[in-house]
């Protein structure tokens, strides 16, 4: 494993027309790591990562993808990047097999390595019931996982994921978790994009959040990471929460469903409340960050922009 | 094998797969199979009217070898003309850009597989060309020389539609492009044709000198002239169209290269008994400049003891003759065909390559 990152963007902007679709994208991902890539609708993942993909060209700014630079350098770039797109196109007419057999071909594999390698990844993604279907009849989570495998088809180092978890269903999601983690155990670097939260939290080491085109700061992150948090507390007889939240001089800011809602400053002082509540014997049963931690400070530095 | 070539037929492997491995393409092969054959049957019963049997099998040929350049140039706009940006629409072509295929690899796969679709109704009509071949005396030179082009031509749409999918944005358009470029090569040359040399006519006259034939007086005996009188000279002006000005243009025209190219078979007056010797000898004809007409002198004709107008039989000349004495065009038909086709393939490598600096407007990479 090499020391410099696997990733790494330095100001890169890309327009078409009047649209900035990215503006000033600066970050660094590393092997062995998965980076999540979060931005709202419309903020430029997609365009970020036709880039790092060596699809599209930047207007300005630098990347390096393993040491090499996608413009000058496509076909290092693509040695070892794989890339799974968010529009999921498939050759109809082509098997699963067959899919992921000209892929390999593509990246200039012999015939039998391209035949081991489909076999192996068909088992690996759990695709083998669907192994000699033509990929028009495939289901959007089928695809995406024929997408996915396809991606992976000459072992990248660094493996580019858009959107990869929309279309799965629940188990699909936790296959798609386990399998990211395991390409990460093996050096590999995952840089993938999605604005269900809940999902990246579970599975980055590493964030980068775009808005409009840009990257935060890290000290705008670390900033928004500091703020106030709501957790939530469940107890079994809320009213004694209540009494006991408003003894300890911190009143619960609202309730839903779930629970009770209060305001905290960061891991300290979560622990200092629970242990104020325990000792005046809330019986609780949960506690924990009402919303993800991605979530929140994605949703923090939202607010930021707007002020 | 060499990587470069292993990528270049995994390209044309997946795009054959891709386009044609279809039940409704084999019933169209064919049908076409089947028409060639009914064809072929028909000019073969048809064409001994007109001379023997070597006119009927040289006939039967060019006329096979020109209904597959038409089926070919009739559906290869439709199965080419969409090979770009048919999978960029259908999220195919960036999944393949970004492994090691080159964008050149990438667009002269697409063209060969284009090409093998056109050749295929070649295939269908392979059989009933040796059928002719076989049975009657088609010429090893025509044979040559008309399979050569025919393949060529075929290339050439299967080039222009690859490169219109590449350059204009939306399928429905670039296969629309693709006819319209082939209609204009075929049909808009004979239009351009017809309506050029109209438009370059010339003035020609004449004079025509008649026998006044109250005034001369005839021997009742004999019946011949005893005092030839002449009339008043009169002089007559027409137009001409001027063929020979705008012939060019047929130059380009696929059918005329096809023709013009094939060596034809004349029979023993030197009129042509295939359709590329009629088509050849009609563009060569085009060639000449419109003879000036010849004054007639009736008067002078009956004084030196002459009646009725001269004409010598060497004054006639055969459709070979003029086909023989004047120039072939078709290389530089098949030239222009040829360059088109190279630079709408140039045209499409620049347009699809990545990393992309400039999209077309309303298109995404992937």
């Amino acid at each position: 494993m090499t020391a410099s990152p696997a990733i790494s963007a330095t100001g890169v902007a890309r327009s078409f027309g009047d649209v900035h679709a990215v503006r000033d994208a600066s970050f660094e991902a590393h092997y062995g790591q998965v980076t999540a890539l979060i931005g709202p609708n419309g903020s430029g993942k997609t365009t970020l990562l036709l880039m790092l993909a060596t699809l599209l060209k930047p207007d300005a700014g630098e990347i390096r993808i393993d040491g090499h630079d996608p413009v000058t350098d496509a076909r290092a770039v693509r040695q070892v990047t794989g890339w799974m797109p968010d529009v999921l196109g498939s050759w109809g007419s082509l098997t699963v097999r067959q899919s992921i057999e000209t892929t390999a071909r593509l990246y200039e594999l012999s015939p039998a390595d391209a035949r081991t390698r489909a076999s192996e990844l068909i088992d690996r993604i759990g695709l083998g019931a669907l192994a000699d279907q033509p990929s028009r009849v495939l289901s959007r989570g089928q695809k995406q996982k024929l997408s996915l495998a396809r991606a992976l088809v000459h072992r990248p180092r660094v493996l580019l994921l858009d959107e990869p978890a929309s279309g799965l269903d629940p188990a699909a999601r936790v296959d798609l978790r386990l399998l990211v983690r395991e390409l990460a155990a093996e050096g590999t670097a995952v840089l993938l994009s999605s604005h269900v939260l809940a999902e990246l939290d579970e599975m980055s080491d590493a964030a980068v959040y775009l808005d409009q085109g840009a990257t935060a700061s890290a000290e705008s992150v670390d900033r928004a990471k500091a703020s106030a948090r709501r957790w939530r507390i469940r107890a079994l007889d809320p009213t004694i929460l209540a009494d006991a939240l408003t003894q300890a001089g911190r009143p619960a800011t609202g309730t839903d469903h779930l629970g009770t809602l209060v305001d905290v400053t960061g891991e300290q002082d979560a622990a200092e409340l629970l242990h104020a509540l325990v000792t005046a014997g809330v019986a609780i049963a949960a506690y924990g960050p009402a919303v993800g931690d991605l979530e929140q400070t994605f949703l923090d530095l939202a607010k930021g922009g707007e002020r | 094998m060499n990587p470069r070539l292993a990528v270049l037929g995994t390209i044309v492997q997946l795009e054959l797969r891709q386009r044609i491995r279809s039940v409704s393409w084999v019933v169209l092969v064919s049908v076409v199979f089947v028409l060639v054959g009914a064809v072929t049957v028909l000019l073969w019963f048809a064409l001994p009217a007109f001379g023997g049997d070597d006119a009927a099998s040289a006939g039967t040929y060019s006329a096979l070898i020109f209904f597959v350049l038409l089926v070919g140039s009739l559906v290869t706009p439709a199965t080419s003309g969409a090979a770009i940006n048919g999978d960029r629409d259908a999220g195919t072509l960036a999944t393949t850009q970004v492994t090691l295929v080159t964008t050149t690899q990438l667009v002269l796969g697409k063209f060969l597989a284009a090409w093998t679709v056109a050749l295929t109704f070649l295939a269908a009509a392979l059989p009933a060309m040796l059928f002719t071949v076989v049975t009657g005396n088609v010429r090893p030179d025509t044979l040559a020389a008309s399979l050569a082009v025919l393949v060529l031509l075929l290339g050439v749409v299967a080039a222009v539609g690859v490169g219109a999918s590449a350059l204009i944005t939306r399928p429905l358009f670039s296969v629309v492009t693709t006819y319209l470029v082939v209609a204009a090569l075929s049909v808009g040359t004979l239009i351009a044709f017809g309506l050029g040399s109209l438009a370059a006519q010339t003035t020609v006259s004449y004079t025509y000198t008649p026998i006044d034939y109250t005034a001369s007086e005839i021997d009742p005996e004999t019946g011949e002239y005893t005092t030839i009188v002449c009339g008043e000279a009169m002089e007559q002006t027409f137009e001409v169209p001027r063929t020979d000005a705008v012939w060019g243009f047929l130059a380009a025209n696929p059918y005329v290269v096809l023709a013009d190219a094939s060596p034809p078979v004349w029979d023993r007056y030197g009129n042509p008994v295939d359709l590329f010797g009629t088509i050849a000898f009609g563009i060569r004809a085009a060639q000449q400049p419109p003879e000036p007409p010849e004054d007639y002198d009736e008067c002078a004709d009956a004084r030196s003891g002459f009646t009725g107008q001269s004409f010598s039989p060497d004054d006639y000349e055969s459709p070979r003759e003029v086909y023989e004495r004047s120039v072939p065009s078709w290389f530089v038909g098949l030239a222009i065909h040829l360059v088109l086709g190279a630079s709408m393939l140039a045209a499409a490598i620049a347009r699809t390559r990545t990393p992309a600096a400039t999209l077309p407007r309303g298109s995404r990479v992937a």
